[in-house]
């Protein structure tokens, strides 16, 4: 039965020595029945902590998880413990059984040992293309094959819930993508509730239907990815989610100066601001742009080809100190001199802490 | 390292080894050449001159006599260290669990009771063989198995809980913590994950076991009071006399004795070895 997870003012403290270490201060979050949750934060935000008190791994110091209306944890008390929880999850480092074959680890979390099971097990394993690896050792596997065990592992036992601690970083780049994608479509596929935890937005972006930022143990914003990408509600959370140059500006009477450029910004009070710009918003040119507004004049530092597009740092001519990033379709000779261009409804505000 | 080519580096790494081997191998070669010579040629050659004219002799006198302490020894010693090893390792994962567990009253209760085992443990035997002797006296368990099992349960438990503890530290808490998740109780995760990956630990911890028991020279020597229905270090120690020493057939007798446990290293040695190097570096030897 898959269910809805639920959490209620969770908080979690940590004893270090003599210092009490608050790594969640009243986290509050619905995962809804069948959804794919994606938690982003940097390390040591209480990622990890919080995927272990939905697994009933750890205790929450108080606050309630609930799956669907039922109260599994709550203050300083597991009520149902991890074993009769009936989770699926990946951890960041597989954690297969090293003594056990690829089939014994994926049949390992299944309770009744028939010929069903041995059916089931073998169509999980042919969607996951590791048939031919289930008469082996962990050892002998690739790490993306050991991934794929370890999720079907996961899979295997019909999971009320699916918990995915960091799930690629173990992957060499070149088959993430389509760890990624192979992730998306088997938790649509079983229609399981997903939970995945990563310091990377690129997982997120990938595999979540909703996100949330998770930031000094408390979600700084949630919201679907695109909207965490292009409307971040802080220039710690625009950070997290993907790059993003930042610079200081001013508001007067509606309008906001940045650099050289002045945008209408009617939303924003007056005073000094940050300002956000990702590199793809921003254009590097010799002349005017339709529906661009001119930064001022920059100079190009360095052109590096990153791929299928080119990526030049620029600094405004008046301020050598402050570098940008800009995304461009052309490399542009060193030291030479251009207009910075920006879409002005994609430059965010953000409070000046 | 530029001075020597690799094959004579390999050479000299080999000699050293070959001249540690020959420094082992010195005490059982002399024990046989020795039990195989007369009386009168034992102590009238050196030591390490092998026998004109060997001779079974001393070896079946001495079998005449040790033959039931032998048999004593190997009943007492090996099921006593399977179960003791294994009580141990099944010990030493409920404090894995109560180490790993968030609760302080468990941490609490891990510290506590992992000290005490840490002092019987290190609480030298001979400090306690009188109480010890004066219960198994009420109880009516001297010169009895039951007595030396009695004995070395009491004190190789602790060892082997202690020892095991070590190997258990470097368990990956994540394929514990799996485990819970998949739906197995501690009984199931302790014999389908925690014992395979334990292996050279359990066989290491066995190993010693059996040599310390199999050595034992004061329990047996307080515990049984009858020449013949003793353990075997007792028996082997009476053939050094107060008024003279038979020395071809003390010779035979170290022998003999010691066949059991050299036996056992040499076919378990090597996990014994991979237990220490798991030890040694903390890593993950059992995977």
């Amino acid at each position: 039965m898959v269910v809805t997870v639920k959490l209620s003012k969770v908080t979690k403290t940590f004893k270090k020595g003599k210092r009490n270490v608050e790594v969640l201060k009243g986290v509050d979050l619905v995962v809804e029945r069948g959804a794919c949750m994606g938690v982003l934060g940097p390390s040591g935000t209480g990622k990890t902590t919080l995927m272990r008190i939905i697994a009933g791994l750890e205790v929450p110091s108080s606050g309630e998880v609930y799956f669907d209306d039922k109260l599994v944890s709550t203050s300083n008390r597991i009520i149902v413990p991890p074993e009769n929880r009936n989770i699926g999850m990946v951890f960041q480092s597989w954690a297969l059984y090293p003594n056990m074959k690829a089939y014994d680890n994926i049949a390992f979390a299944v309770k009744n040992k028939g010929e069903e099971t041995r059916k089931k097990i073998e169509e999980i394993a042919e969607l996951l293309d590791i048939l031919h690896a289930l008469d082996r050792y962990p050892r002998e596997l690739s790490g993306g094959q050991q991934q794929r065990v370890a999720l079907a592992r996961a899979l295997a036992k019909d999971p009320s819930i699916l918990v995915l601690d960091e799930p690629f970083s173990n992957l060499d780049a070149r088959i993430r993508d389509s760890a990624r994608a192979l992730v998306k479509k088997v938790q649509k596929e079983f229609g399981v509730t997903a939970l995945v935890v990563s310091h990377d937005p690129a997982d997120i972006f990938s595999v979540a239907d909703v996100a949330g930022v998770l930031l000094d143990g408390i979600f700084a914003q949630v919201g679907s990815p695109l909207e965490l990408y292009d409307s971040p509600v802080s220039a710690s959370v625009a950070r997290l989610v993907g790059e993003i140059n930042e610079l200081d500006g001013v508001v007067e009477g509606g309008k906001l100066r940045v650099l050289r450029g002045v945008v209408e910004r009617r939303d924003c009070q007056d005073g000094n601001v940050k300002v956000g710009i990702r590199p793809e918003d921003l254009r590097v040119s010799e002349t005017e742009v339709q529906g661009m507004i001119s930064l001022g004049k920059v100079r190009v530092k360095v052109s590096s080809y990153t791929g299928s597009s080119f990526r030049l740092v620029v600094s405004p001519l008046e301020e050598e100190k402050v570098e940008l990033y800009v995304n461009s379709d052309r490399p542009m000779p060193i030291n030479s001199e251009a207009v910075l261009l920006a879409k002005p409804e994609k430059i965010k505000v953000f409070k000046n802490n | 390292m530029s001075e020597f080519g690799p094959t004579v580096k390999a050479f000299l790494h080999q000699l050293i080894l070959a001249i540690f081997v020959v420094i082992w191998l010195i005490p059982i070669y002399t024990m046989v050449i020795n039990g195989l010579k007369s009386e009168f040629d034992v102590t009238s050659t050196p030591v390490f001159i092998p026998p004109l004219h060997p001779s079974l002799t001393a070896f079946a006198a001495v079998w005449s006599q040790l033959d039931v302490p032998l048999l004593n020894s190997v009943i007492v010693v090996i099921p006593v260290s399977l179960v003791a090893t294994f009580i141990g390792a099944m010990a030493a994962y409920y404090f894995y669990l109560l180490s790993v567990s968030k609760r302080r009253s468990l941490n609490f209760m891990s510290n506590t009771i992992f000290s005490l085992i840490a002092l019987a443990t290190f609480m030298p035997y001979q400090a306690v063989i009188i109480p010890l002797t004066r219960i198994e006296a009420n109880w009516g368990l001297l010169n009895t198995y039951g007595g030396a099992i009695f004995a070395f349960i009491l004190f190789y438990i602790p060892t082997a809980a202690l020892l095991m503890s070590m190997f258990m530290a470097v368990l990956p808490r994540d394929i514990i913590d799996a485990a819970r998740i998949d739906g197995s109780g501690d009984l199931r995760t302790f014999f389908r994950i925690v014992v395979p990956l334990t292996i050279p630990g359990i066989i290491s911890t066995l190993i010693f076991n059996v040599i310390e028991m199999w050595n034992n020279f004061f329990i047996p020597l307080v515990l049984f009071n009858v020449a013949k229905q003793t353990l075997i270090p007792v028996a082997v120690e009476s053939f050094t006399g107060g008024y003279g020493t038979l020395y071809n057939e003390s010779f035979a007798a170290a022998f003999l004795a010691s066949i059991i446990p050299l036996l056992i290293f040499i076919f378990l040695g090597r996990y014994f070895i991979r237990g220490l190097v798991t030890l040694g570096t903390g890593g993950k030897g059992a995977v």
